[in-house]
């Protein structure tokens, strides 16, 4: 088992990983030959949020070698944590407050006193323009192919409507002023460009509505619902680090997916994907 | 008088900018459980806390761009029955003046509610741009980030500086708002900019129970002062949270040719007594701080700090403090809140913010 890359687009790598860790603490990331796949799908997530990504290997890394037994596939389990402290190193610029300017961030696959580790060797310059190495091992476990073949992306219908969201920034500032009133959040969407979301409790009902969202597709005027937990979706909106398009999907009775495109639509890097359950509403009963 | 037909709101206002109104809100946030008695004159929201405190902020109808309130007498026989008990005496549509209508409503949610965008925090010149917080006033049990002494410590801006910070900022958040009377919830409906999202709000409301009254006597006035709120907030800010007690001490003026020995009294003294020792600040007689002071005879009145502390929002954004304590020990404490700002400001619409507190009994 062999592997070994230089990572070309340091920031973006480390704002997916930011938008990763905060939905859960291990991630899995599948290295392929021409992807990678970061996965969280752990069942102990609040609300049930997983994420499935695809990730273009040309729009994170560079000399990207990879060799294994599975078809040349290396999955691995490892904490989000440590790999984003990884990063933020290797991030460094001159700009920032750190001492040194990364050159060149070089992630490969290593043994370390019995325990597979990713090592990051991040070399750089001080502003005086001596050179820095600086090394990070995080910790990881490398999956049984037998494991890996147990991971299974959820099943889900035909999505009932496709929508592009607004900015998640904004939806962010709203949805996180929505959190103290509510547990759960319906989100209902249109195919003629209508998003609405909206809490209802005891004491307050709020919706806020947006008319003029684009659809992939037109249909007719009906407005679909799914009704999911208001941190998941908070969770989600995490990404808006890294999201240029988000395209929701509502499987009415089933389930929210998001597709948040790191990069262009038409040019995308890589789709972060995330899959909201709903909350069965106890006021139906 | 058909009850089919569309009830005339009792009230239904608007403003293109609602920070000024959700600046008044916030300086009476300490408990989440309001009343809000609306008349023809605007709003006054009411809140109290162990029967000790009282909060009140006054909203001027001038602060909103549009402001009707239609007296519900003219509702149906059906609205009429289930008034609040303030509205009652009014049988004859004479007295529309005096009447008022009541409601109470979650307090924290309106002004979640009013802030959906992000838009709507805090005043231009009351902002925390400088980002230093400080949180000396927190106590374990606060969970928000907001609006304790520390937070607006260096923000003494100049006049100036409302048009810059003005400037960078140009967002604001627009309201209407209407209540179609006792049993309907108070309606919000918000947007930032015309091609953004609007949001709609309906928040319950409540039938409003018995208020508490604590009936400032200006007839027996003990001490009077009127000073720049940012000497009484940075004197409560240097108080350590642990104390307990707050006492005001006021003494009359002495004359000026009188000794000017250590056996001077001080006109005003705040002193904070707690379990580790105690603070003592004494205010100069100086026309800077004290802009006027009014003692008819010395006078040391205690008051519980943690309900001093509940002024510190209204404080904290307030211009004026006019402080004021009567012959049983009744603190009032009116706070003067900037204007509408600059640009769109209208004379006369300068809102206040009252505290009244009861004084620990000990003393008295």
């Amino acid at each position: 088992m062999r592997f070994r890359a230089s990572i070309e687009n340091v920031p973006t790598f480390f704002r997916i990983i930011q938008a990763i860790e905060k939905l859960q603490k291990k991630c899995i990331i599948k290295f392929g030959e021409s992807e990678i796949s970061i996965i969280c799908n752990s069942d102990a997530n609040e609300g049930g949020i997983q994420v499935w990504s695809q990730i273009k290997v040309d729009s994170l890394f560079t000399s990207y070698r990879i060799q294994s037994n599975a078809s040349n596939e290396i999955t691995m389990s490892l904490s989000a944590e440590a790999l984003l402290a990884a990063l933020r190193s290797a991030s460094a610029s001159a700009s920032s407050s750190s001492s040194y300017e990364t050159e060149e961030v070089v992630m490969k696959l290593a043994k370390k006193n019995d325990q597979a580790a990713l090592s990051f060797e991040i070399s750089g310059k001080t502003r005086v323009g001596r050179k820095v190495r600086v090394a990070h091992d995080v910790k990881i476990e490398v999956m049984k192919p037998s494991d890996v073949a147990r991971l299974s992306e959820p099943m889900c219908p035909e999505p009932d409507i496709h929508i592009l969201l607004p900015p998640l920034q904004k939806l962010r500032t709203i949805v996180e002023r929505l959190r103290p009133m509510s547990d759960v959040l319906a989100i209902r969407a249109s195919n003629n460009g209508r998003l609405q979301l909206s809490i209802r409790t005891d004491s307050v009902t709020v919706e806020t509505l947006w008319t003029d969202c684009t659809n992939p597709q037109m249909d007719p005027d009906h407005l679909f619902t799914v009704i999911v937990s208001i941190r998941s979706f908070l969770k989600f909106l995490n990404s808006h680090v890294v999201s240029t398009t988000t395209i929701a999907c509502i499987c009415q009775n089933h389930c929210m997916i998001l597709y948040v495109y790191i990069g262009d639509v038409a040019d995308a890097g890589g789709v972060l994907t995330f899959y909201i359950p709903i909350m069965v509403d106890d006021g139906d009963h | 008088m058909s009850q089919d037909q569309p009830l005339k709101p009792v009230l239904s206002a608007s403003v293109h900018d609602v920070r000024h109104f959700a600046a008044l809100l916030r300086g009476v946030n300490f408990a989440n459980r309001a009343t809000v008695t609306i008349s023809k004159a605007g709003l006054v929201i009411n809140v109290e806390e162990a029967r000790t405190l009282l909060g009140t902020a006054y909203v001027n109808a001038d602060l909103f761009d549009e402001y009707t309130f239609s007296h519900p007498t003219s509702h149906s026989v059906r609205n009429r029955q289930s008034q609040s008990p303030p509205s009652s005496p009014a049988e004859n549509p004479e007295d529309e003046q005096e009447v008022n209508v009541a409601f109470e409503i979650p307090l924290n949610t309106l002004i979640e509610c009013l802030n959906i965008f992000g838009t709507a925090g805090a005043l231009p010149n009351s902002n925390t741009h400088n980002g230093k917080k400080e949180r000396k006033w927190r106590r374990v049990d606060d969970d928000d980030d907001e609006g304790r002494f520390g937070e607006e410590r260096e923000t003494r801006t100049g006049p100036i500086d409302n048009y810059f910070s003005r400037g960078k900022d140009e967002k604001k958040t627009g309201m209407r708002m209407s209540f179609l009377g006792a049993g309907y919830p108070l309606t919000l409906l918000i947007a930032e900019d015309s091609t953004g999202p609007t949001t709609t709000c309906e928040i319950t409301t409540f039938d409003p129970e018995p208020s508490l009254e604590l009936p400032f006597d200006s007839e027996t006035t003990v001490l009077k002062i009127i000073l720049k709120s940012s000497w009484l907030r940075d004197a409560l800010l240097e108080l350590d949270p642990s104390c307990d007690k707050l006492t005001f001490i006021g003494n009359p003026p002495h004359p000026p040719n009188s000794s000017m020995g250590a056996s001077v009294k001080p006109m005003l003294r705040i002193q904070a007594a707690g379990t580790f020792g105690s603070t003592e600040m004494d205010y100069p007689n100086d026309k800077e701080v004290l802009e006027s002071f009014a003692c008819t005879h010395p006078l040391s009145v205690s008051y519980h700090t943690a309900h001093i502390s509940r002024t510190a929002r209204a404080l904290a954004s307030s211009t004026k403090t006019s402080l004021r304590i009567d012959e049983r020990g009744l603190l009032s404490l009116q706070f003067l809140m900037p204007s509408a700002g600059v640009g769109g400001a209208k004379k006369g619409t300068d809102a206040f913010i009252e505290f009244r507190c009861l004084a620990l009994d000990s003393d008295l």
